[in-house]
């Protein structure tokens, strides 16, 4: 990585004193939230309409997030920032707090995708949690997500980012365990949220850290001052910068919790765990940029967790037969794709974000795709029960295939466009490291075309392997038309991006840019891309189009069980972790209770005493007062006399 | 000679000069003493109101006098922000911390007024019937039948305020005097006025009379000591003549420390606190409520004049002396309130616990440093409104026969009464100091300023201590919440509008400083410098 | 005649009052005791005045003298009403306020 490249990294200033449009940005935040406010405050009485206030606040936002953006690129790009500055949460000292949020080319595609995919989600959701009596509760805690995630996004300093990051984290607990009553959905959410807690706990040592090291929290204040700290300070900042990322993101090692986090609803899978909050890993690398471009330590990590979490995902995704948590085992790959892009430096902060974009349309489609394949045969969920629905359900059929090639890769679609430059990037890095990298991705290519493939056949072809009450049936119109237009997305948005190296030069003031980053669809790598990919295919094709899928897993050697159990990450956690972590609990709730819980029941019975046996000094006699005012007088002078002399 | 001093001896001593030339007027800034004249002015209307008002409508009609001057002398504070000057020939100094101080005693007397009110009116007044009556005699039986209320609590309270407002603006010790005595008096007397457990109550005011007499003798000795060292009582002067001297006289020592004796006894200093428990105990809640936050306000202010102003050339001398009463304080206030059973008396230990944690601000200071005064003023403010609230809910809760003062009354009242249990609740945690309450940021803005200035054994026995009255304060929370209440408990009196009126005020007061201090903060760290 | 005479005697004067205060249990008798100690400062005021050769301190003896009047009025108020109540004037007796 050449040094002008790296010095070709963020140079914007933010405007503050913002007017016009930008002076409402503090909005996008705050209607979801009051609309989430209403709905949780307002109980009952608002079942009947809460779903179309939930519906409208996301929309609202989207609305204005259009205007924001007209109006930034109508500015020069030099001068695309603005600050909307809210409040001063200043205490103590010099510890200052703002509350801004900030517009730039970055902020704003995460907004757009944010509240644009989040729109379509919520319309879905209306038909899908059309029949659940909690169906109020969940468009409250929707709302709640998305207004929680645009905080993370639009924060202009890591503490209002940290409020996001945790508020995102609740709101996928509520929404992982929204069927309170079911055990897994309760304990899925937990484990979720422990999880997370984990990489929390490395978000936050890193903005103490630079709280310590910059005495600020503002990203100007600590990107400009990041050239100058101590090397070692800031690989620490960065490794604990990934360790948050990992667990938000569910990359390798904290990537346990998202196939149990199919137990919420669809749309909830679709929004949460494949579009937005597991992607808010990516965008705080990627915002962190100006720290990790002087990292190379923390930047070599970020790229190994990208491309080991893309084969991990990846192979448990061969052989998962629930199909959402085969799609959730997709995420899990597609992520460390963005991961991997990211981590390469600004040569490829552009490349892990259009592919971040174009990810949120294609897998939110193939989520919504999968509820409705669920929704129409009953909520069932094994795909050795689906197959020859695609008669049954055209359109489904329809947009999830178009979703499907664009998440193989085909060209001409957006994954092709976004997944393509990714790993000619990583040949490009040059090195062994290049030469590894690009090869792991390669081989994620062929793995991804394997699996997805085998879910479509699995799921659309082939004989009927239904239950005995299937009756498939296409979804209503309010599910139809979402999936139709994520299908577009899925299609036209890669070209829309990368052709002419458009988003990477949008991009540019915020992440930087290397010098040559115009998409070439034609060269080495390509072709060689496209060959896998077909080849991925055809053994899928092979294992599935052509003979027969059994109805209950065949037993297979000792990789495909452990992929079928997450490649043995539970049992990994378990007893690396888990085990060893309740005896040391053991161990010190035994020396809280004799040692720290006696010296303070100690302390404490040595203050009651004391203050039984003085308290008696106060014995109602005035003369006595007197006479011990008197007696402190004396003391008082004789003091002021020594101190004197 | 002060020239004060001059037009007085002009005048009355033979001889001094010709009678017929003019009597030179003394400059008085009207504007600047608007509010301590307007606060005298109704205190005077009221004893009138009392001579000539039919009493049936004296209640009513003092009430409205009373709130209507203290709110006008609000306005008046608050029009007076800009001014900084020393008036009333050099006696009066109206400053930055003069006029944050009045404007928080009047704030705060507008709540303990409030109190007083709703108690006064009421039915069941808390007030005696007729002060003069024995306890206990046909006398007094026919004066509550007649339905008697001693309404002169409200000129008596408001010439209080007035020496509130006068002491810790006085710029020389007589004036300072002056101003003790005027706000000592009433108060000796408003203690004594209870309707209920009258024993108690004349107790308090006699105990309350005598050790404030006692220290008020101290203190005129010391300004007499004072006087011989300096030749003026006058804080510039004062500060001049240490400044020009090699090293203290043992004569400015002493009498520094006789007036320092007078000044901690009033803010419950330890080993001066004596009276502090008893007198609230004893005295009618409405009366507790002001002399716990006013008096103190009030006093503090005197002190860091005192101290910074005319002594501020001996600080390197009475610090260790503010180091070793403010950790005794501290530590008698939070170890002897451990095992109090009474609710009231128990607020008087955290009264004193609080004045130490005060205390240690001013012990943090090398003179001057900003930080520490506007600490000082800062906690100031946010204990007044939370003492003036808690007062007000240990009102409401009453037996048969007046107020439910012991614990044991108050077991299981977060059952019965969940709201008045909840807000107690939270000034207790106000005064334990836990966020979101205004009582973090103040034991911030001090222990912080104690460090800063070098006191931090101060800060460490501060903090020990607050953790020792979180103890009494939590046991509270404990009872009231997490045990059964008593079949024959107490009740809990829907309050009046006055009294509500008090207790969102310091609600609201104590939430919003917990939430934003920020604003006040900064208003105490730009009314700071003392004019000198 | 040294005026520092006058201060010794002061002094005396102040002891004498704060001795009485906290040996003397009649309630009149301390309270005189108290007067004794403001009346020494006094004493004490009026003879710095003449040291110093200012009469500020003569005039504050006046207003000592007046503030003591006052203190007069609401104290013996006190006393009397507790001793109507209790019949005994002995500031022992009022002792129900403690620990």
């Amino acid at each position: 990585m050449t040094h002008a490249a790296l010095h070709a990294a963020a140079t914007l200033t933010p405007t503050m004193h913002t007017t016009g449009a930008f002076s409402f940005t503090w909005l996008l935040v705050v209607i979801p939230l009051t609309s989430a406010t209403v709905l949780l405050l307002g109980g009952r009485r608002t079942n009947s309409w809460g779903h179309l206030l939930g519906v409208a606040a996301p929309v609202a936002s989207f609305v204005l997030g259009l205007i924001l953006f007209a109006q930034l690129i109508g500015k020069p790009a030099s001068e695309r920032s603005f600050d909307n500055h809210l409040f001063s949460w200043t205490f103590v000292g010099n510890f200052k707090a703002p509350a801004n949020f900030q517009i730039d080319p970055l902020s704003i595609s995460f907004v757009l995708l944010i509240t644009g995919v989040g729109s379509l989600i919520h319309v879905y959701s209306v038909g899908y949690m059309a029949h659940d009596p909690g169906r109020r509760r969940f468009f409250a805690y929707m709302n709640l997500f998305v207004s929680a995630m645009l905080l993370l996004v639009l924060a202009d300093n890591y503490l209002a980012l940290y409020v996001g990051w945790e508020g995102v984290g609740l709101a996928s607990y509520l929404l992982i365990g929204f069927w309170y009553h079911k055990p897994s959905a309760r304990t899925a959410a937990t484990k979720a949220f422990v999880v997370n807690r984990v990489g929390d706990f490395g978000l936050s040592l890193a903005v103490m850290l630079m709280f310590a090291t910059f005495g600020s929290f503002t990203f100007t204040n600590v990107f400009g001052a990041a050239g100058s700290a101590d090397h070692a300070t800031m690989t620490a900042i960065g490794l604990l910068l990934l360790l948050g990322a990992c667990a938000k993101s569910a990359q390798v090692p904290l990537q346990s919790w998202l196939g149990d986090a199919m137990e919420g609803p669809t749309p909830v899978s679709a929004l949460i765990h494949a579009a937005t909050m597991v992607t808010a890993g990516v965008y705080l690398v990627a915002r962190s940029a100006p720290i990790f471009n002087v990292t190379p330590t923390a930047r070599l990590a970020v790229t190994v967790v990208g491309a080991v979490t893309l084969l991990f995902g990846a192979i448990i995704g061969c052989a998962k037969d629930d199909i959402k948590k085969a799609l959730a085992a997709s995420t899990m790959s597609q992520i460390g794709y963005m991961m991997l892009a990211v981590g390469l430096g600004p040569a490829g902060y552009a490349f892990g974000i259009a592919h971040l974009l174009t990810h949120g349309f294609f897998k939110a489609g193939l989520f919504l795709g999968a509820g409705s394949v669920m929704h129409g045969m009953n909520d069932e969920v094994d795909m050795r029960r689906f197959g020859g629905l695609g008669k049954y359900m055209p359109w489904t059929f329809a947009t999830f295939g178009l979703g499907y090639l664009a998440i193989i890769g085909f060209p001409g679609l957006s994954g092709w466009f976004t997944k393509d430059a990714i790993i000619e990037a990583a040949y490009h890095k040059g090195g062994t490291s290049g030469y590894l990298l690009g090869s792991a991705a390669l081989v994620g290519v062929v793995l991804t075309a394997y699996y997805m493939t085998r879910v479509m056949l699995m799921t659309f072809f082939g004989e009927k392997r239904w239950a005995e009450d299937a009756h498939p049936h296409e979804s209503p119109e309010v599910m139809k038309w979402p999936m139709v237009i994520l299908a577009i997305g899925s299609v036209g948005l890669g070209y829309l991006l990368v052709l002419g190296s458009r988003f990477a030069d949008f991009l540019a003031p915020v992440v930087g840019k290397a010098e040559d980053t115009a998409f070439k669809p034609i060269g080495l790598v390509g072709i060689l891309t496209f060959v896998v990919m077909l080849a991925g295919i055809g053994v899928a094709y092979l294992q599935y189009g052509r003979r027969r899928v059994p109805a209950v897993a065949p037993v297979a050697g000792p990789l495909v069980v452990a992929a079928r159990h997450d490649l043995l990450g539970d049992a990994f956690n378990e007893s690396v972790f888990m085990r060893p972590g309740q005896y040391l609990t053991r161990l010190l709730v035994f020396f809280d209770y004799r040692g720290i819980d006696g010296f303070v029941n100690g302390f404490a019975a040595f203050i009651g005493g004391t203050s039984s046996r003085f308290r008696r000094v106060q014995t109602g006699f005035v003369r006595s007062y007197a006479l011990s005012m008197f007696g402190g007088a004396v003391v008082l002078v004789a003091a002021l006399l020594l101190v004197r002399g | 000679m002060s020239p004060a001093i001059a037009h007085v001896a002009a005048a009355l001593l033979p001889g001094a000069a010709d009678p017929t030339t003019s009597f030179p007027t003394p400059h008085l800034d009207y504007r600047a003493l608007l509010p301590m004249l307007i606060v005298g002015g109704v205190a005077t209307l009221g004893v009138l109101v009392e001579a000539f008002v039919p009493r049936g409508k004296r209640g009513i009609t003092q009430t409205v006098l009373a709130l209507g001057g203290l709110v006008a002398a609000m306005v008046a504070v608050v029009s007076n922000t800009s001014i900084r000057n020393i008036t009333a020939e050099g006696a009066i100094s109206v400053d930055g911390p003069t006029l944050f101080i009045q404007g928080t005693v009047i704030a705060v007397s507008i709540g303990a007024l409030l109190l007083i009110a709703d108690r006064a009116l009421a039915s069941d007044a808390d007030f005696a019937a007729q002060a003069a009556d024995v306890p206990g005699s046909a006398a007094e039986q026919a004066s509550v039948r007649a339905g008697f209320v001693h309404t002169e609590v409200f000129p008596l309270a408001m010439f209080a305020v007035a020496g509130m407002l006068l002491f810790p603006a006085a710029n020389d010790l007589i004036t300072m005097f002056v101003g003790l005595e005027v706000l000592s008096l009433p108060l000796y007397l408003l203690a004594g006025m209870a309707r209920r457990r009258r024993l108690l109550s004349q107790e308090a005011a006699l105990k309350y009379f005598l050790l404030g007499a006692f220290s008020s003798a101290f203190f005129v000795y010391g300004m007499a000591l004072v006087y011989g060292y300096a030749g003026s009582v006058k804080f510039a002067d004062i500060a001049t003549a240490l400044s020009s001297s090699t090293h203290g006289d043992p004569l400015i020592i002493v009498g520094l420390a006789l007036l320092g004796i007078a000044l901690i006894f009033k803010l419950s200093g330890a080993p001066f606190h004596w009276w502090t428990p008893d007198v609230y105990q004893g005295a009618p809640t409405p009366i507790t409520a002001f002399m716990a936050a006013g008096t103190k306000i009030a006093a503090f202010g005197a002190l860091m004049r005192v101290l910074f102003v005319a002594f501020g050339g001996l600080s390197w001398d009475w610090r260790p002396i503010i180091w070793g009463v403010a950790i005794v304080t501290m530590v008698v206030g939070a170890v002897i309130g451990v095992t109090q059973t009474d609710v009231k008396r128990l607020l008087a230990y955290s009264s004193i616990a609080h004045a130490g944690f005060l205390l240690t601000a001013v012990g943090g200071i090398t003179v001057g440093t900003a930080d520490s005064e506007s600490s000082v003023l800062f906690y100031l403010v946010a204990y007044g409104f939370m003492t003036i609230g808690a007062f007000a809910i240990v009102m409401l809760v009453r037996d048969a026969d007046g107020e439910a003062n012991h614990l044991s009354r108050w077991v299981g009242l977060g059952r019965r009464s969940p709201l008045i249990a909840g807000i107690f609740a939270f000034f207790l945690l106000a005064f334990a100091g836990l966020p979101p309450t205004s009582g973090l940021w103040a034991k911030v803005a001090v222990f912080k300023a104690a460090y800063e200035g070098g006191a931090a054994p101060l800060v460490i026995v501060g903090m020990l201590a607050s953790a020792v009255t979180a103890y009494y304060y939590v046991r509270i929370i404990v009872l009231m919440f997490f045990q059964e209440p008593a079949v024959d408990g107490p009740t809990v009196l829907a309050p009046t509008v006055f009294t509500s009126a008090a207790v969102v005020i310091g609600v609201a007061a104590t939430l919003v400083l917990g939430i934003v201090p920020q604003p006040l903060l900064d208003l105490a760290g730009k009314a700071v410098p003392f004019l000198r | 005649m040294s005026p520092t005479f006058y201060l010794y005697l002061s002094a005396i004067l102040f002891t004498i009052g704060t001795l009485g205060v906290l040996l003397r249990r009649n309630a009149i008798v301390v309270f005189m005791c108290i007067e004794l100690m403001l009346n020494a400062t006094n004493l004490a005021l009026v003879t710095f005045s003449r040291i110093n050769g200012t009469l500020d301190g003569q005039v504050m003896a006046f207003f000592v003298m007046v503030v003591a009047a006052a203190e007069v009025v609401v104290g013996l108020a006190i006393i009397v009403s507790v001793f109507r109540t209790r019949r005994s004037a002995s500031v022992d007796d009022a002792n129900l306020l403690k620990y």
